[in-house]
């Protein structure tokens, strides 16, 4: 006799693996000691939807030759070695057990007098991507998706891809004055070093495309959140605090 | 990665209707970006993503979701959602695609619209 199948069953999730269970505010476990751990814990994530400002999607794609790489080591070595291809100034302190669905990381970097601390959650991992989701606070509301595929017999590209919206009406400004060049840079930047550490420096090429140009200004009161005021007004009270702590 | 996925465009009483088949993943991103533009050619009042026959979505896909979503927000044109599977119901409010898009158990109560209770 055949087997009816229930219509549920069909949609059977063979990438239920992949996907990062629901979150309502993050919790930060399992990073180094080392790293300045301010405005991840309790706060929620957002989507590219949520930020205030214009919409965009960045593109930074690398092509290299199949016989360095498939898809499948690229992602790899990406997620191995995901912190060494940042530029100078900025630290990813991945979770211990990795990148994985769920996990969160810690980011600290430094721009002139600036100071950001903030973090991502991994909303999705599987052999050939793996995307971050950003919380609020964060310079820009959104995900970044790092894929690796293939292009013809002999080609597999590699890309992270940003698709996100400045989190505030001071990051927006930010953004247009110096963040977004910023920005590009620093992700030419590491998509170059994993072409180089894979034994293939390239040029990397840059797509550009404004989604949507609306800003949003129902999420004008985010800048409470803003993550780079927060770390950086807030250093002289830690150090003071550090100097007077543990010392008895 | 495959290329199986298709989307077919129709219309229903001011309703542009998306029909997806097969696995939204980066691939798909030129044939939705197309059925969208032809979607949106005529007047329609809203956008419904009809996702009963889709496998698979992965992350790329998500994201060509929401630069649709945005498009069609742009133009003050609401989106809903139906035939999801339990799964990726729960994946739109992991990402928070449900708080833009009214998510429909199927095509009938997504078109008789407030009337029917969203499945998520």
């Amino acid at each position: 006799m055949e087997e009816q199948q229930h219509p549920s069953e069909k949609k059977t999730p063979r990438d239920a693996a992949n996907w990062a269970g629901r979150v309502d505010k993050l919790h930060v476990s399992g990073v180094s000691p080392e790293a300045l751990n301010l405005n991840v814990e309790g706060r929620r994530v957002l989507s590219p939807l949520q930020g205030f400002g214009q919409m965009w999607q960045k593109t930074y794609r690398m092509r290299l030759p199949r016989s360095v790489a498939t898809p499948e080591t690229v992602i790899s070595t990406w997620k191995e070695r995901y912190a060494e291809f940042w530029p100078k100034g900025n630290r990813f302190y991945a979770p211990l057990t990795g990148i994985r669905p769920g996990e969160v990381g810690v980011i600290n970097a430094t721009q002139g007098p600036m100071r950001l601390s903030t973090g991502v959650l991994v909303l999705y991992s599987d052999d050939t991507s793996f995307t971050f989701m950003t919380p609020e606070g964060h310079p820009f509301a959104g995900w970044i998706t790092f894929s690796a595929h293939e292009e013809g017999e002999d080609v597999t590209v590699a890309q992270a891809q940003l698709l996100l919206r400045p989190g505030d009406p001071i990051y927006e400004l930010g953004f247009k004055m110096f963040g977004s060049r910023t920005e590009d840079k620093m992700w030419q930047h590491t998509v170059a070093s994993l072409g180089a550490a894979l034994g293939s420096p390239g040029d990397v090429e840059t797509e550009i495309v404004c989604v949507d140009r609306r800003r949003q200004w129902s999420q004008f009161g985010a800048v409470k959140h803003n993550a780079i005021f927060r770390t950086t007004l807030g250093a002289p009270m830690r150090g003071i605090r550090r100097l007077a702590g543990p010392r008895r | 990665m495959s290329a199986t996925f298709e989307a077919a465009v129709r219309r229903e009483r001011g309703v542009a209707i998306i029909d997806l088949r097969g696995e939204v993943n980066a691939l798909a991103g030129p044939r939705l970006e197309a059925a969208y533009a032809d979607a949106m050619s005529e007047a329609a009042e809203s956008l419904l993503l009809n996702f009963s026959e889709v496998d698979y979505i992965n992350s790329t896909g998500i994201a060509l979701i929401v630069g649709l979503l945005a498009k069609a927000r742009a133009t003050n044109r609401p989106v809903l959602a139906c035939g999801l599977s339990e799964h990726y119901e729960e994946i739109f409010t992991i990402t928070r695609l449900s708080d833009f898009m009214s998510i429909f158990q199927d095509e009938a109560s997504a078109r008789s619209g407030t009337t029917a209770a969203p499945a998520g």
